[in-house]
């Protein structure tokens, strides 16, 4: 944040057009809108939700219990509050899916530019590397994990999720990269004898950037989706606020399928994934049309 | 727990025992032999099907089932009173001697070829039983305190009488139980699988000479490894149905014509049902597709569910309890006031309302033995002077404060060296009623300022696995597996604790994971809790009030474990395909599969 403050007060002239291309491609359309209205609020759960609210009350007198004025979306196997669960539950799963999505950009799109880039040797190497990331089923391979460590904390499954996750990104991200090397902008830049580097960060990253960034959205969804798939299954610690436990409590013991009493239960996290989806593949436009000057000419 | 998971440990516990007695079947009404019948459908809850296992009873995961293809001399009442009670099977009648046991055979028992059950089968039986470890030396390291059936020779009286003939010097007051329990299987198919020289190897294992005898025990072990992966090319069977065929989904039974009672048998064929969770059982029932059901927890959404279906509730008491267990080797649950301390803020109606609301009643007072069980041994004096360990947060801080904890301004305790305490409760995957009490155990504690996080074991024998070698410090443990007392009470001071009975004498060692004192001071007296469990077996169960009296008054007091809940086995019968099913009170009946109903004479076409 402070560097931000900082960049922001010694460049206003820079921070006023960004933000305003950004207010300008989000306003256009309403479902952007609504796309980056549902990040945010998921955000603010993640942030403010176990801030809000600490240890769950349980009611075993008031179990599954209809959504009322008390209990919005009904009650748990133990009489607690769905809506309170499914708040204090966001932390983990973006938090994890942030973290993961951070390891994939990061690590997808460096190695992506410079064996792009670079080709040869380099790119050999580190598609070999990349091939071998491909290969790793993470789904599998977090079953197995889950069963030596302790996934308790979103961070290690943040990590192993981007660890494995990586592979995707770096392909697509050199595919671009072999295609823009023979721009002409690019060898410009080389005949003007800039640093491999200086071309990679200031010339090549902000061509690919929007590619990057709607790569990583979706990254975001499927991140989500494994880590509650892995907190379904019930192979991970147990936790009755995570999204994924409550659909394995809802299916496996609430009879959520052969009984309706359960179905908000069942519903309400699968509900949130759904939105949380929504929201990014929204979002995902005004993304486009930020990064993509040929879209803001167009508008 | 996904219930039929906890069965399987219940009743793989909780089967096993003898005495003498006599008896005679109690059939009701009586079916028309050969005429067709509906379908049976049902699910074998300690045994889904396993794609291409054998159709072999010992196999780890069989494709055979118990009263329907799987046959016994007779079947276990579960009679708390008489150990030794039993309905009849291939035995018709029986007496204890005082050499062992005499077995009438049913006059018409038959295999499904047609051919007579004989001497010879019983003898390959037993002998496969020593291969196994059901009887022998084995079984007895198994079960330490109950000791294990000893045979020495079995005969042919002549006129379908045959005598087991208990080994000379040992006397098991359980051997007419241990005798009628065992798996009779066909000479003709497993015969051959039993070495010759197997009653040599029998007797060496049995003799003085100890390096012999274990020379003995590890061929058997070795040669029952190669009979359990034995795949019979078809099913042979002595009771009432016999397997057609198998595919993943369902095992397909055929009504046996060569059965002694076949009359008796209604349905013209059973079909016994795959199931991978609760869930799928639940779904069955609803649907309205079992004739009946196992004891499956639910919750009460969906046990509403399948009484709309039109399904019939029988209740019966089941010797199971789920309880908490402590390794006692790490702090802090060393100490008593501790445990205790626990036991005064977990709410056991609380727990069981949410984790077992179905299929259990919360514990009246933690003893080793279920209440049903407790109540017929202990007096009106004994029962009420235990404590029950009502929820009283203000005890449980007493308790832990005059044990040097200390609670910080925030509400948290500390342990007496200052540091926070924390505490992680264990549960196993897939057992969903101990998962979800114990998200209500973890809230209670935490509420009352012990942060405690629920954990989840992959697989149940993970958790046994990892449990014995104490990598746990709180989590669940099924306790009371009776009717046998003694079992019940090896549970809690057997070999988990490090009790060791060899030779008639029993050790006490730092192997098992509870870590219980060797010794309790309980009003006044020193209670040796592992001796005197092992004086349960061989003890008539009337004479064994004294010694439960000691017992259950130092697990009321030390607490070994905390009892939640006491189960009950819930069961249910769709009167759509077939009548006269048993009820709530059949108490025997209900603690047995349905192809022993049959065999009574219940279950008619409708």
């Amino acid at each position: 944040m402070a560097v931000t403050t900082a960049t922001l007060g010694a460049s206003p002239r820079a921070r006023r057009p960004a933000l305003l291309a950004f207010r300008t491609a989000v306003l256009r359309k309403p479902g952007r809108v609504v796309g980056l209205a549902i990040i945010v609020l998921f955000a603010l759960m993640a942030v403010a939700g176990p801030w809000l609210y600490g240890r769950l009350e349980i009611d075993p007198d008031a179990v599954y219990a209809p959504p009322s004025a008390k209990h919005w979306l009904g009650t748990d196997f133990a009489g607690s509050d769905v809506l309170q669960e499914i708040i204090v539950g966001a932390r983990y799963v973006l938090g994890t899916a942030a973290l993961a999505a951070l390891i994939t950009a990061v690590l997808g799109t460096g190695i992506g530019l410079v064996a792009g880039y670079r080709r040869g040797f380099t790119d050999s190497v580190l598609m070999r590397i990349t091939d071998f990331i491909l290969t790793i089923p993470a789904f599998p391979l977090l079953i197995v994990l889950s069963t030596v460590w302790d996934f308790s904390s979103p961070w290690l499954m943040g990590l192993v999720l981007g660890g494995t996750g990586w592979g995707g990104m770096a392909r697509a991200v050199r595919s671009q990269a072999l295609s823009l090397r023979e721009r002409g902008f690019l060898e410009a830049a080389r005949g003007l004898g800039l640093s491999t580097r200086h071309i990679i960060v200031k010339e090549l990253l902000p061509n690919i950037a929007p590619y990057v960034a709607m790569h990583l959205l979706l990254s975001t969804i499927a991140f989500v989706t494994a880590e509650v798939g892995l907190f379904f299954l019930g192979v991970v610690p147990f936790s009755t606020t995570n999204w994924g436990v409550m659909l394995n409590q809802a299916v496996f013991s609430g009879g959520a399928l052969e009984s309706p009493d359960a179905l908000f239960y069942l519903l309400a996290p699968l509900s949130c994934i759904v939105l949380l989806t929504l929201g990014i593949v929204l979002f995902l436009d005004a993304v486009d049309e930020l990064f993509n000057p040929r879209l803001r000419e167009r508008a | 727990m996904s219930r039929p998971k906890t069965l399987v440990a219940a009743v793989a516990a909780a089967v096993a025992l003898t005495a003498s007695s006599a008896c005679s079947g109690s059939a009701k009404k009586i079916n028309g032999g050969g005429s067709d019948g509906n379908v049976y459908t049902s699910i074998d809850a300690n045994n889904p099907i396993t794609a291409g296992a054998p159709m072999n009873p010992f196999n780890a995961s069989p494709n055979t089932f118990l009263g329907y293809d799987q046959m016994q001399l007779g079947f276990d009442k579960k009679n708390p009173a008489d150990p030794n009670d039993f309905f009849p099977g291939l035995a018709a009648s029986w007496t204890a001697t005082d050499t062992g046991l005499t077995v009438q055979l049913q006059p018409n028992a038959k295999w499904s070829d047609g051919t007579p059950v004989t001497l010879a089968d019983i003898k390959t039986s037993v002998a496969v039983a020593y291969t196994q470890g059901l009887a022998g030396p084995s079984a007895a390291t198994a079960n330490p305190s109950a000791g294990s059936l000893e045979v020495s020779g079995v005969k042919d009286l002549g006129g379908g009488k045959i005598e087991f003939d208990e080994q000379p010097g040992v006397k098991n007051l359980y051997f007419t139980r241990l005798a009628l329990s065992l798996t009779i299987v066909s000479d003709k198919v497993y015969g051959s699988q039993v070495p010759a020289d197997v009653w040599t190897t029998i007797a060496a294992a049995q003799g003085p000479d100890a390096n012999a005898a274990k020379a003995a025990i590890t061929k058997l072990t070795t040669e029952g490894k190669a009979l359990a992966a034995f795949a019979p090319a078809k099913d042979v069977s002595a009771g009432p149905f016999v397997i057609d065929h198998i595919d993943p989904g369902s095992a397909v039974m055929n009504r046996n014509p060569y059965f002694y009672d076949v009359k008796k048998i209604a349905p013209k064929q059973v079909v016994v049902r795959h199931f991978t969770g609760n869930e799928q059982i639940w779904s069955y029932m609803k649907a309205g597709e079992l004739d009946s059901a196992p004891f499956t927890a639910m919750p009460t959404n969906v046990l509403n569910q399948v009484l709309g279906a039109g399904y019939t509730r029988m209740d019966s008491v089941s010797f199971v309890g789920a309880s908490i267990a402590f390794n006692e080797k790490v702090a802090p649950f060393d100490k008593t006031a501790v445990r205790q301390a626990l036991a005064y803020v977990i709410d056991r109606d609380a727990v069981t309302k949410v984790g077992e609301p179905v299929g259990g009643v919360p514990n009246a007072a933690t003893t080793g033995l279920i209440k049903a069980q407790s109540d017929t041994f202990l007096s009106a004096d004994q029962s009420a002077a235990l404590n029950p360990y009502k929820p009283d947060p203000a005890k449980a801080a007493a308790l832990l404060q005059s044990a040097g904890f200390k609670k910080d301004s925030s509400g948290q305790w500390h342990l007496p060296d200052g540091s926070a305490w924390k505490i992680t409760l264990q549960a196993v995957n897939g057992f969903s009623d101990w998962i979800s009490a114990s998200a209500v155990i973890a809230n209670e504690l935490t509420g009352f300022g012990i942060p405690t996080t629920a954990a989840v074991t992959t697989d149940f024998a993970t958790y046994k696995k990892e449990m014995g070698a104490g990598k746990y410090a709180f989590g669940w443990w099924l306790v009371a597996l009776g009717p046998q007392t003694d079992k019940a009470y090896n549970r809690l001071y057997g070999s988990d604790d490090g009790f060791v009975y060899t030779n008639g004498q029993i050790t006490h060692n730092d192997s098992g994971w509870e870590h219980t004192p060797e010794t309790y001071a309980v009003n006044g007296q020193t209670v040796a809790t592992g001796p005197l469990t092992a004086q349960l077996s061989v003890t008539p169960v009337a004479d064994q009030k004294p010694i439960i009296a000691q017992l259950a008054a130092a697990t009321n007091q030390e607490l070994p474990v905390i009892q939640i809940w006491d189960y009950t086995r819930v069961q249910f019968t769709l009167n759509k395909r077939f009548t006269n099913f048993p009820k709530t009170g059949d108490e025997a009946l209900l603690a047995n599969p349905p192809g022993v109903w049959m065999m009574q004479g219940y279950v008619q076409n409708k």
